[in-house]
């Protein structure tokens, strides 16, 4: 009794302006993902003027929309096509938003405190429901476990992370088997220590002296081995700077970085460039993935950085 | 303790009749006999089947009212009365307090709208961003909102702001407030909504959308306040769980039109058929004139459609003026057709990239070169900011309607 297998399922594919690269990177993967137009134009007050093209054509199709909110301005565009997608009588929706962002901090120290991750969560919330059922929301590595409750019941977020590709990566390097795993405080290594079974790990941990706030080795050993910090994104990592630091000074032969989101703020990604100067200090690597594209474009070809792309897995999770 | 209330009735009455005796002389006492022989007349009457006990209380009450009555002089019933009105007024006038929030944009409206009323209490809004372009936002003391009515007034200018405000928007409504009032004067709609194909993307539905999934409040949905908006059929893009409230501007400019020195030669003209249905209701005691746009050959020209303009000052009135290209036209051709003045209104003066300069003031008797007046709101404050103090423009207030508007 052999089993048939099932044809994949075809995909049309639009996405932001910020991800047409990675959009096609993604339709590489695979002959089932079909690359579709979006005209994005403005009026002359700046709000949206778009068009998608060949709406009638989605019918019955299965749509996916790639998006990048990098900016507030960004999000009200995209929203626009996100909620009209899928209202064109199509197969089903999905949305691939990579970095879901957080603007860093979600907390709610104080009544008064407005989260806007939480209003982020409840736009994607009311995205309208297809013929062909809710949404299903594709978001990696998201900046914190609870997050996920953030999505009511009218959306189907599904979560995936970038480490895979990180592993796979390392397993490449001249001296794998000398590399340990890095977590710069006890919140990644909470989101990231499971997938790191076959890996030593070492814990930091940011601790109060009078004013200043240091980083200090809590927990492992990094003495003449290969250290790669690992941590869901980065801001202006100053976290990161601090922790190769401590890193080196408790012996580590190299020290090098991974991040799915690069996210870093006003080009704060300068700082971790090599300079002839300080070539003993710096990273060996620093890996991002292509989840936020201007970025991405900012470092391209620029040492340490190197970018593993997230279309592989992106292909596959629109074949769920 | 039934023997207790007799004995002290006993006791007051006996107490009062010498008093009387001491004051009054031979003829009021007469007076005072004839009263209270009237009273315990009238108590028998009333009283017939009452037991011992309950007449006995009965008449030392009237007989206590009695005295009062004698004491009391003319003016006392009218000061009583009007103490009464005076208090079922004090509520009115203590109208409904509402908390007023508003955003940067919007701070010098916000103050004119607390002007108009004690009612209305201005607080503040922490507006910051993180370093990657997110707000970062905070509602101080919001604790101290418990069980108020609340209101946030907005201005959606670009794509960015709106992705600011709706945080707050959205969180407002969660922190145990009587009531939520969103403030919108301007609906932004990209001016073209139309879905000529499928595919086109109508971004004013958009953003009825996201206000129509604000929270509810504990003391129900979020009432959305807004001025002339573009088009009627809009009202209908607003689910259930939001109560839009729509107003207009148009009040404000017919009581402008009265004081008008030549406020009996106002007619009002119309750019087009839109503007036509939109408007026609409320400024039916003018003259009206319709304008039309017509092709010849590949020009778009403006046509008079119906009306007379001649010897008339003309007031062209729309929603919303954009790079302001119609007005200019219309006026071209209410001016070659004999009109003495023009002037425009529009509820929203949106203006992207600074085209009001395209429109001067005519300094007295041009008509076919600029503009004698030209009012709008301080709906898009923006435009406000750009054209204050400099002629034809002038700004005619949404304040005093927002204030009616809270206490609904």
């Amino acid at each position: 009794m052999a089993m048939v297998k099932s044809p994949n399922k075809q995909v049309n594919l639009f996405y932001s302006l910020d991800c047409e690269d990675l959009a096609h990177n993604v339709a590489l993967q695979s002959p089932n993902i079909i690359l579709q137009n979006i005209k994005w134009r403005s009026f002359a007050d700046g709000f949206p003027n778009i068009y998608i093209n060949n709406a009638e054509e989605l019918r019955g199709q299965h749509v996916a929309f790639l998006a990048s909110f990098s900016s507030p301005a960004h999000v009200f565009e995209q929203l626009s096509v996100i909620y009209a997608l899928p209202r064109l009588f199509v197969a089903s929706f999905t949305l691939v938003l990579p970095f879901f962002p957080t603007g860093s901090f979600e907390r709610m120290e104080e009544e008064g405190d407005v989260a806007t991750a939480f209003t982020l969560a409840r736009m994607l919330s009311n995205i309208p429901i297809s013929r062909g059922g809710p949404t299903s929301l594709v978001i990696y590595d998201i900046h914190a476990l609870q997050e996920r409750f953030y999505f009511g019941d009218e959306v189907l977020p599904l979560f995936e992370t970038g480490i895979p590709l990180l592993k796979q990566r390392l397993s490449q390097l001249p001296d794998a088997d000398n590399v340990v795993i890095a977590f710069p405080d006890d919140g990644a290594w909470k989101r990231f220590h499971k997938q790191f079974d076959h890996f030593s790990l070492v814990v930091c941990t940011k601790v109060r002296e009078g004013d200043k706030r240091i980083v200090r080795l809590k927990e492992g050993n990094v003495s003449g081995h290969h250290v790669v910090i690992v941590d869901d994104l980065v801001q202006s990592g100053g976290t990161l700077i601090e922790c190769q630091k401590v890193l080196a000074a408790n012996g580590a032969a190299k020290v090098s970085a991974y991040v799915t989101h690069g996210v870093f703020p006003n080009q704060s990604w300068e700082r971790f460039t090599h300079k002839k100067d300080t070539l003993e200090n710096a990273f060996a690597y620093f890996w991002i993935t292509d989840s936020c594209p201007l970025t991405v474009k900012a470092i391209a070809n620029k040492a340490p950085f190197e970018v593993l792309s997230l279309a592989g897995s992106i292909a596959n999770a629109l074949q769920i | 303790m039934a023997a207790t209330p007799p004995l002290q009735s006993f006791s007051v009455l006996h107490s009062n009749k010498p008093s009387h005796s001491l004051l009054r002389p031979s003829s009021n006492k007469n007076r005072t006999f004839f009263s209270f022989t009237s009273n315990l007349r009238c108590e028998i009457k009333g009283f017939d089947f009452e037991s011992h006990r309950g007449w006995t209380i009965e008449r030392v009450s009237d007989m206590s009212k009695d005295s009062t009555n004698s004491h009391t002089n003319p003016s006392s019933p009218l000061l009583s009365v009007s103490a009464v009105t005076s208090a079922s007024q004090f509520p009115t006038k203590n109208a409904k307090k509402v908390v007023l929030f508003y955003c940067a944009e919007t701070k010098a409206l916000a103050e004119k709208i607390a002007a108009e009323t004690d009612a209305i209490e201005l607080r503040s809004i922490s507006w910051g961003k993180f370093p990657d372009g997110f707000p970062n936002i905070f509602i101080p003391n919001a604790q101290g909102i418990r069980g108020m009515h609340v209101a946030f007034l907005a201005s959606f200018s670009s794509p960015a702001v709106i992705f600011e405000q709706i945080p707050v928007i959205y969180a407002l409504p969660k922190l145990f407030i009587a009531s939520f009032t969103l403030v919108l004067p301007f609906f932004p709609t990209g001016t073209s909504e139309r879905m000529e194909d499928e595919g086109d993307i109508a971004t004013a539905f958009t953003l009825a959308r996201l206000l129509s999934n604000i929270p509810i409040s504990r003391g129900g949905p979020t009432s959305l306040v807004t001025f002339d908006i573009h088009a009627l059929q809009e009202r209908f893009y607003f689910g259930d769980n939001i109560l839009p409230c729509f107003e207009s501007g148009i009040p404000l400019l017919k009581r402008r039109l009265q004081d008008l020195p030549d406020s009996d030669n106002i007619s009002v003209a119309f750019p087009d058929d839109g503007a036509w249905k939109r408007f026609h209701k409320q400024l039916q005691h003018f003259p009206t004139i319709v304008c039309a746009k017509v092709r010849e050959g590949d020009q778009r020209i403006v046509r008079i459609k119906e009306g007379d303009p001649r010897g008339r000052h003309i007031v062209i009135v729309d929603d919303l003026v954009q790079s302001g290209g119609t007005l200019i036209e219309c006026q071209k051709v209410l001016a070659a057709h004999g009109a003495t003045k023009i002037s425009a209104y529009v509820t929203h003066g949106i203006f992207p990239n600074k085209s009001w300069a395209r429109f001067g003031h005519d300094n007295g008797g041009h008509p076919e070169s600029a503009f004698t007046y030209f009012w709008i709101t301080d709906s898009c404050p923006l435009t406000v900011k750009d054209v204050m103090n400099r002629p034809p423009f002038e700004i005619l207030s949404l304040a005093s309607s927002i204030s009616a508007s809270l206490q609904i």
